[in-house]
C-alpha cells in the first residue's frame, strides 16, 4: 500500500528526520532527568507518550514500519503507566528500555540518512516491551487495575442501557430500520457508525443498533465490516429526509433503509440497548480541572512566543546579502568620486545608513545564533551510559548552556565535545576505589562550561580526575617519533598539546569508548575547521581542563588588507601581533635557505607571500616592504608583504567548489572597490614552518 | 476553495497535510501546534475547516474542539487521529467534530472527508 507518492516523500524526508531526531533528543533528556530523581512524573510520562505517538504517526506516513511498530509499543507502555499509575515500576529498567528503543530508532534514522532502507527488525525490542507491560499488569498493582477495569465495565454498562430520549408515546413516529455498509479500507468503522448515530441524535429517538457497543468492543469493527451497521430508531421525519441524512455519511458504500411496521416494535422495545450520545465521558475531578487551568495559563504564556521555522539556505542567503550590503555601503560612502567635495548632508545621511546596516548585520547574525543547550544536554546520555559500563560514579555539571553560537559552530562542536567528555570519563576520572584511596570523594565530576569572552566563545571541559602524566606523554611522543629532541626544555602546555598529534594514545588498554588513538587529533582538526583552537591544562592528581576557543561568528571578520604586487590579501586582525619595517641586518638565513628574523632577541621564521603564491613584480627587499607578525596557537611567524592597505570588516566567503583547496587560503572576500581579496589561513601558514 | 487551519503538534504531520491540501486547491491559512494556539488562530483567521490532532501538549484536541465549538457553533472541525484512539475520536465527535481522518492518511480519504463538509 503506497500512501505517498515519491514526489511527496522526498521533500518530507528531511523534515521527518529533523523532527524525529529532535523528539528523540527531547525524550532522552526527559528519561535521564527522571532517572536521576528515580521517579517518573506524570508530566514526563505524558511527554514520552506524546513523543512516541508522534513518531509512530509520522513513521507510518513515511512507511518506516519498523520504527512505527516500536514507537507504538512504547506508546502502549506509557499509556498504561499514564492511565493506571502502577506502583511497581523499576525506573532503571524502564529508562534502559526506553533508551535502547531510542537507540534503535536512531540507528534506523542514520540508515535513512545514508540512503539505506531502514530494515532493522524491532520485534525483539517490541517483545521485551510487551513482556514488561504484561509484567506490570500482572503483579503489584494488580488489585488497583482490577478495580479500575471493573469501574470501566460499570461505566460501559451504564452507557449501554442508558436511555437518552425515550418518548412516552411513539405512536406518531415512524420506526425505521437501516443497514449501513462502509467502503473497504476506510478504517475505524465503529467510530464512523457512532458518528452516524450522533448525526441522528436530534431527529431520532430510542436508537438501537447492532453491534450494541460500537466503541467498547473491538469486535464491533469486524462485525460492521462483515455485516454492515444495523440501526433501528423512531423519527417523525419522512423516509426521504432520513435517507438524505444517512446518504451524507462519508465512505458510505451502501445504505438499506426501510420503514418497520409498528406492530413489530413491541418485542424490540423490551431490550433497549441505547447508546448514550450525550455523555461526555471525560470525567474531570476538581483537582484535574485546576491542573487544566494551570495548563491554560501555560498555554497563554507559550502563545507569547511566536516561532517560525525558516529554511537554513534562505538564512544563509540573507547573510550573504547583508554582507554584500556592508560592502556596497563602503563602496558608496568611500567612493573616490567624492574626494575633495564638501558633503555635510551626504555625510549625515551616510552615517545614518551605516548605523542601519550595522544594526541589520547584528540582527541577521543573531538569527543564526543557537544556544548550546541541546548539544550540552546530549552529553548527559554519554556520561550515563559510560558510567554504567565502566562502573564509575560521575556527575556532569553544565554551566552557561544558554550561550549562543553560530549554527555552523553547533554542527561542528558536538563530535569533538563528545570525544573530550568520553576521554575525561575513560582516562581522566579514576575508578571508585582509586578515588577513595587518593582521598577524593567517590563521585567524580566533569564540568562542561560555555561563556562569551570578547569576540570568542569559550567552551571548557574540566574533570577532577588523575590529570595528564607528563613523563608518559613525552616518552610516548618519543617512541612514536613525534618529537626528536627530549633534551631541550619543553613547556608543560606544549607537552600536553602533544595528545592532539595524530596517532597518539597513552592508554595501553583500548576501551570501547575511547583510546584508539585516532580521537584527539580528530578533535583538534574539527575545532580548527571552525576557526577554533583547543588548549590543555592539567595538574597531576587534580584534574585536566580542556579549553576550546572559537570565534563567535565566522561570517564577518575584522581584517587587515595587505598588498603584494597587484594582489590583495586579508589577514584576520585577531591573529596579527604587530607589523614593522624590518632591517636587513636582522635577517638570518640558515643553510637550507630558510629566512628568519630577529625581533627583540627572539627568532621568527619569515614567510614571503610573493614566494608562497608565486607573485611577480613585488618588492623583494625586506627593508622596503612590510613585515607582519602573526600568531596562531602560541606559534608565531612573520609574513612579508609590499604594504598595508588598511583595516576593514570583510565578509568571509568560501572559495568556490571549482577551485581546489589552496594551502594557506581560508576563503575570499569582496572589497569596497569591487576587487577580490584572498583571506590568509594563518593557522595553516604557521604550520608550514 | 475552502480555507483550512491545520492543528498538529508534529511539524511533519502539518506539512504532509498542507502539501496534500494545497495540491488539491485548498488554502491552508494557518497552522497551530497545540490546542490553545488553535483556538486563538481560529478566532484570528476564521477558517472554513479545522483539522485537529488529538494528542497535543498544553491543550488536547478534544478540549480545543469544544472551545472552538463554543466560540463558533458552526465551526467545522475534522479530527486527525491515529489507529487505536477510537474512544478519543468518539469524545471528539461528541464535542462537536464533524468527522475524522485516520493516520496514516491517504490522500483520497482526506479529500473525501474535507470535500463532504
Amino acid at each position: 500500500m503506497v500512501l505517498l507518492s515519491n514526489s511527496f516523500r522526498e521533500p518530507m524526508l528531511e523534515m521527518y528526520k529533523f523532527e524525529t531526531n529532535q523528539l528523540l533528543e527531547q525524550m532522552e533528556q526527559v528519561v535521564i532527568n527522571s532517572e536521576k530523581s528515580n521517579c517518573c512524573s506524570q508530566e514526563a510520562i505524558n511527554e514520552i507518550f506524546r513523543i512516541m505517538h508522534t513518531i509512530k504517526g509520522s513513521s507510518a506516513m513515511m512507511l518506516f514500519n519498523g520504527i512505527s511498530t516500536l514507537a507504538h509499543s512504547i506508546e502502549d507502555l506509557f499509556f498504561y503507566l499514564r492511565e493506571y499509575k502502577p506502583e511497581n515500576v523499576d525506573y532503571m529498567k524502564l529508562s534502559d528500555l526506553v533508551l535502547s528503543c531510542t537507540d534503535f530508532i536512531k540507528e534506523e534514522l542514520s540508515k535513512i540518512e545514508r540512503g539505506v532502507e531502514p530494515d532493522g527488525n524491532p520485534d525483539e525490542s517490541v517483545n521485551i516491551i510487551k513482556a514488561y507491560l504484561t509484567e506490570l499488569k500482572g503483579d503489584g498493582g494488580g488489585n488497583a487495575i482490577q478495580e479500575n477495569t471493573d469501574e470501566k465495565k460499570d461505566e460501559g454498562k451504564k452507557q449501554k442501557y442508558f436511555i437518552t430520549r425515550s418518548l412516552s408515546d411513539n405512536s406518531e413516529k415512524t420506526l425505521y430500520k437501516a443497514v449501513i455498509y462502509f467502503e473497504e479500507g476506510c478504517e475505524m468503522e465503529n467510530i464512523r457508525a457512532f458518528t452516524v448515530m450522533h448525526s441522528l441524535k436530534n431527529i431520532a429517538q430510542d436508537i438501537m443498533c447492532e453491534p450494541e457497543d460500537v466503541i467498547e468492543n473491538e469486535e464491533s469493527t469486524r462485525f460492521i465490516r462483515e455485516n454492515g451497521f444495523k440501526m433501528q430508531f423512531y423519527s417523525d421525519k419522512t423516509y426521504e429526509e432520513i435517507e438524505n441524512i444517512l446518504n451524507e455519511t462519508i465512505f458510505l458504500k451502501k445504505l438499506e433503509l426501510e420503514v418497520v411496521d409498528n406492530n413489530d416494535t413491541a418485542n424490540v422495545n423490551k431490550k433497549k440497548p441505547v447508546i448514550d450520545l450525550e455523555s461526555d465521558r471525560s470525567i474531570t475531578p476538581e483537582a484535574v480541572r485546576t491542573e487544566k487551568e494551570k495548563e491554560k495559563e501555560q498555554a497563554n504564556k507559550t502563545l507569547l512566543h511566536n516561532f517560525i521555522s525558516v529554511n537554513v539556505n534562505k538564512l544563509d542567503k540573507l547573510m550573504d546579502l547583508v554582507g554584500e550590503l556592508v560592502i556596497s555601503e563602503a563602496m558608496v560612502t568611500s567612493n573616490p568620486d567624492l574626494k575633495g567635495l564638501s558633503l555635510d548632508n551626504f555625510n549625515k545621511a551616510a552615517s545614518q545608513l551605516k548605523k542601519i546596516t550595522g544594526e541589520l548585520q547584528d540582527i541577521v547574525m543573531s538569527i543564526r545564533m543557537v544556544p548550546l543547550s541541546a548539544t550540552f544536554q546530549k552529553m548527559h546520555r554519554i556520561v550515563r551510559d559510560m558510567c554504567k559500563k565502566l562502573d564509575k560514579d560521575v556527575e556532569l555539571e553544565i554551566l552557561g548552556e544558554t550561550t549562543e553560537v553560530d549554527k555552523n559552530i553547533i554542527e561542528n562542536i558536538s563530535d569533538p565535545l563528545m570525544h573530550l567528555i568520553r576521554n575525561s570519563l575513560d582516562h581522566g576520572i579514576e575508578t571508585k576505589e582509586e578515588r577513595i584511596k587518593n582521598g577524593k570523594s567517590q563521585k567524580g565530576k566533569i564540568t562542561l562550561e560555555a561563556r562569551n569572552e570578547g569576540g570568542e566563545v569559550i567552551i571548557i571541559v574540566k574533570d577532577d580526575g588523575r590529570g595528564l602524566n607528563k613523563e608518559k606523554i613525552l616518552q610516548k611522543a618519543l617512541d612514536h617519533g613525534l618529537i626528536q629532541d627530549i633534551n631541550r626544555e619543553i613547556p608543560d602546555r606544549e607537552i600536553f598539546s602533544m595528545i592532539f598529534l595524530p596517532g597518539f594514545s597513552t592508554k595501553e588498554n583500548v576501551t570501547e569508548f575511547s583510546g584508539r588513538g585516532v580521537g584527539m587529533d580528530v578533535v583538534s582538526n574539527n575545532i580548527e575547521k571552525i576557526g577554533g583552537v583547543v588548549n590543555v591544562d592539567s595538574i597531576a592528581g587534580e584534574g585536566t581542563t580542556m579549553t576550546i576557543r572559537i570565534p563567535l561568528t565566522l561570517a564577518i571578520i575584522d581584517g587587515m588588507n595587505i598588498r603584494v604586487s597587484n594582489s590583495t590579501y586579508t589577514i584576520p586582525i585577531t591573529s596579527i601581533k604587530e607589523s614593522f619595517r624590518a632591517k636587513e641586518e636582522d635577517l638570518i638565513t640558515d643553510p637550507d635557505g630558510n629566512e628568519m628574523i630577529m625581533v627583540r632577541g627572539d627568532c621568527y621564521p619569515i614567510i614571503r607571500i610573493h614566494k608562497l603564491f608565486n607573485i611577480k613584480d613585488s618588492i623583494t627587499n625586506i627593508s622596503e616592504g612590510i613585515t607582519i607578525m602573526v600568531e596562531s596557537e602560541m606559534n608565531t611567524v612573520c609574513l612579508f608583504a609590499d604594504e598595508l592597505l588598511g583595516e576593514q570588516q570583510v565578509v568571509v566567503k568560501a572559495l568556490p567548489q571549482y577551485i581546489k583547496k589552496v594551502k594557506g587560503i581560508a576563503g575570499c572576500t569582496l572589497l569596497g572597490e569591487g576587487t577580490i581579496s584572498l583571506i590568509l589561513d594563518i593557522a595553516a601558514l604557521v604550520k608550514m614552518k | 476553495m475552502a480555507s483550512v487551519l491545520i492543528v498538529d503538534d508534529a511539524a511533519f504531520m502539518r506539512t504532509s497535510l498542507k502539501l496534500m491540501l494545497e495540491k488539491n486547491g485548498f488554502t491552508v491559512v494557518g497552522e497551530a501546534d497545540n490546542g490553545a494556539a488553535a483556538i486563538q488562530k481560529y478566532m484570528e483567521l476564521n477558517p472554513n475547516i479545522v483539522t485537529m490532532d488529538i494528542t497535543m501538549p498544553v491543550l488536547d484536541g478534544i478540549e480545543a474542539t469544544k472551545k472552538i465549538k463554543e466560540v463558533d457553533p458552526q465551526a467545522k472541525v475534522v479530527i486527525v487521529s491515529a489507529m487505536g484512539q477510537e474512544s478519543y475520536v468518539r469524545d471528539a465527535v461528541v464535542a462537536g467534530a464533524k468527522n475524522f481522518i485516520v493516520k496514516p492518511f491517504k490522500e483520497e480519504h482526506v479529500l473525501k472527508v474535507l470535500n463532504s463538509l
